[in-house]
């Protein structure tokens, strides 16, 4: 039988997480997502079209840790983001 | 049944579910064609007070195939919308609903329609009609007095010369569910049954069969569209030689990727783009040709990707099965399934149409491309005299395969075809068994009978399926 490893375990299992909308559903994840602190979410807030609003959920889905893949998907569209220290962060916040 | 309840996932999502599809040059106004397209199977009509509706969440689809290509042409695309009046109530309704404004009703429906014309790559959307009425249920006569005239009210009429209606109708499908799955049985034929040794006293006997459906409702759309509209160069063909005047039908219903449960209310949000569910062409084919590992990815499949499936058309597990299930009745399908041929009267059938020259003076197939589309020859007028509800097999070209109306005996038809009655079309040394003719579920009392047990009431007019049962006159048994 083929030992698990934790690394063929994260390449293997995908995750979905809600994230915007549904955030306060995931404990930890509002902090990991600011782990840069107050600065950070600043900055951030900075990046973002003025006026930007969520009218609608906003939905993440780690699909493969190893390469970053998240699946993101808002109103009919969807779009597939690559960046392995989000797809890392999301993960532990669900730990 | 014809396709209720067929795989494993669908079946734990009615609103999405589609049931039957039906295509025909409309009896009573030969210039258009009626498409109709069920979902929510098997309804009891006294399911209340959340009585049945279609799914706002779900992208609705009725799909037609112009060039044979087995990719639509053309959509038409319904999306639905329910307003609730009064959310302080439990009752759907708080008086009679005599109209589709009556106040007293508190759920209604609506829904959209749109028509998207393929043109190389792009769509060209056209918007049909926006806020258009579903009527009720059927719910009883202080409800909803004058049932008929009420949903009347939503059949639309449409710019264009199109009319449609979208809600609640009497099933018209008619098949005897609870001896078919019961191993096999057929009730006509049932003393002939191997009975796997268990010699079953009460099947020792010929029986009438019972109509599962009977007393059910399902919801329709339905629409009915100028032939001009449907060919793929704006012609009404009156050629039935000519491929160009075949359509494939079929219906798809989709659902976004993503859904969510909501905590602080119990209700679902969507999010990302719509992905098939749920697909319709012919009937029973996803019911009983594909196998259990592969239904619910065949519904998740376009048409124009069906030859991956060719191999249960050429060798139905059912085909197999009957000789077994029925020893010494069909000796003759016996020898042709140990030869290990392909059944290609079943893929012509299902999956390219019945080419020119197979049948005598009839043709209805678009193209040679593998695809499980409902095809219809428009040229070929709707029969008005000596109507047969075994349709192309039974003499009148007019019904199943050639699209399918709404009383043809699709079950017998298919069951026959499984048996071996159109292996001669395509395999001139093949002999079909004599019990084939004998082959039925039992429904219908003979060719010639257009009402079967359970669905007399059938409209003369669009939309054809009848006026749904009442919940007060037809309780859940």
């Amino acid at each position: 039988m083929e030992k698990h490893s934790r690394r063929a375990f994260l390449r293997n299992t995908s995750m979905a997480v809600g994230v915007a909308g549904a955030v306060a559903a995931v404990p930890g994840l509002p902090a990991v997502l600011e782990s840069g602190g107050p600065q950070a979410a600043e900055s951030a807030a900075a990046e973002l079209p003025k006026g930007a609003e969520l009218s609608e959920p906003l939905v993440a889905h780690v699909r493969d840790l190893t390469t970053g893949e998240i699946d993101l998907y808002a109103g009919e569209r969807q779009v597939t983001y690559r960046d392995p220290h989000m797809a890392a962060r999301l993960f532990k916040a669900t730990r | 049944m014809s396709s209720h309840r067929e795989a494993p996932e669908i079946s734990k999502d009615p609103v999405a579910d589609s049931t039957d599809v039906y295509a025909f040059v409309s009896p009573d106004a030969p210039t258009t064609v009626t498409l109709i397209a069920n979902y929510v199977p098997l309804q009891a009509p006294d399911g209340g007070p959340n009585f049945y509706e279609f799914g706002d969440d779900v992208l609705y689809h009725i799909n037609i195939d112009n060039n044979g290509d087995g990719v639509a042409e053309i959509i038409y695309e319904l999306r639905f919308n329910t307003v609730v009046g009064n959310p302080n109530t439990f009752l759907y309704n708080t008086g009679p609903i005599q109209s589709l404004a009556d106040k007293n009703w508190n759920r209604r429906q609506f829904y959209s329609l749109n028509r998207q014309e393929k043109s190389g790559n792009q769509r060209r959307t056209t918007v049909l009609g926006t806020n258009l009425a579903c009527p009720p249920c059927n719910i009883g006569p202080l409800s909803t007095p004058n049932y008929p005239d009420l949903a009347n009210q939503a059949v639309h009429g449409l710019p264009g010369g199109e009319k449609v209606f979208a809600g609640q109708r009497a099933e018209g499908f008619y098949v005897d569910l609870g001896a078919i799955f019961d191993l096999g049985d057929l009730r006509p034929l049932e003393q002939l049954h191997n009975q796997f040794g268990l010699n079953v006293p009460e099947l020792a006997k010929p029986a009438p069969g019972v109509n599962s459906t009977k007393g059910a409702n399902v919801y329709s759309i339905a629409l009915q569209v100028p032939i001009t509209q449907l060919t793929s160069n704006g012609s009404s063909p009156t050629n039935a030689g000519d491929p160009s005047s075949v359509i494939g039908v079929w219906t798809t219903a989709s659902r976004q990727k993503v859904s969510m449960v909501a905590q602080n209310n119990g209700q679902s949000t969507n999010a990302g783009p719509f992905v098939q569910v749920s697909r319709l062409g012919n009937p029973l084919v996803n019911e009983v040709i594909i196998p259990m590992g592969k239904k619910d990815y065949w519904n998740n499949q376009p048409p124009a990707n069906d030859s991956q499936f060719v191999q249960y058309f050429q060798h139905p597990e059912l085909s197999t099965l009957l000789p077994t299930l029925y020893p010494n009745a069909f000796p003759n399908l016996a020898a042709f399934n140990a030869t290990g041929s392909p059944r290609g009267d079943i893929v012509a059938i299902f999956n390219t149409g019945i080419p020119s020259g197979v049948v005598s003076g009839f043709q209805n197939s678009g193209g040679s491309k593998q695809a499980d589309l409902l095809r219809l020859n428009m040229a070929i007028p709707p029969t008005t005299s000596n109507l047969s509800n075994l349709g192309v097999v039974g003499n009148d070209p007019a019904g199943f395969p050639n699209g399918r109306r709404v009383f043809d005996d699709v079950v017998t038809i298919e069951l026959r075809a499984l048996a071996g009655a159109t292996l001669p079309l395509v395999n001139k040394s093949f002999t079909a068994d004599a019990a084939v003719s004998q082959v039925t579920d039992g429904l219908t009392t003979s060719p010639t009978d257009v009402s079967a047990m359970g669905t007399e009431n059938y409209l003369p007019t669009f939309p054809y399926l009848g006026v749904p049962y009442s919940g007060f006159a037809v309780p859940a048994s």
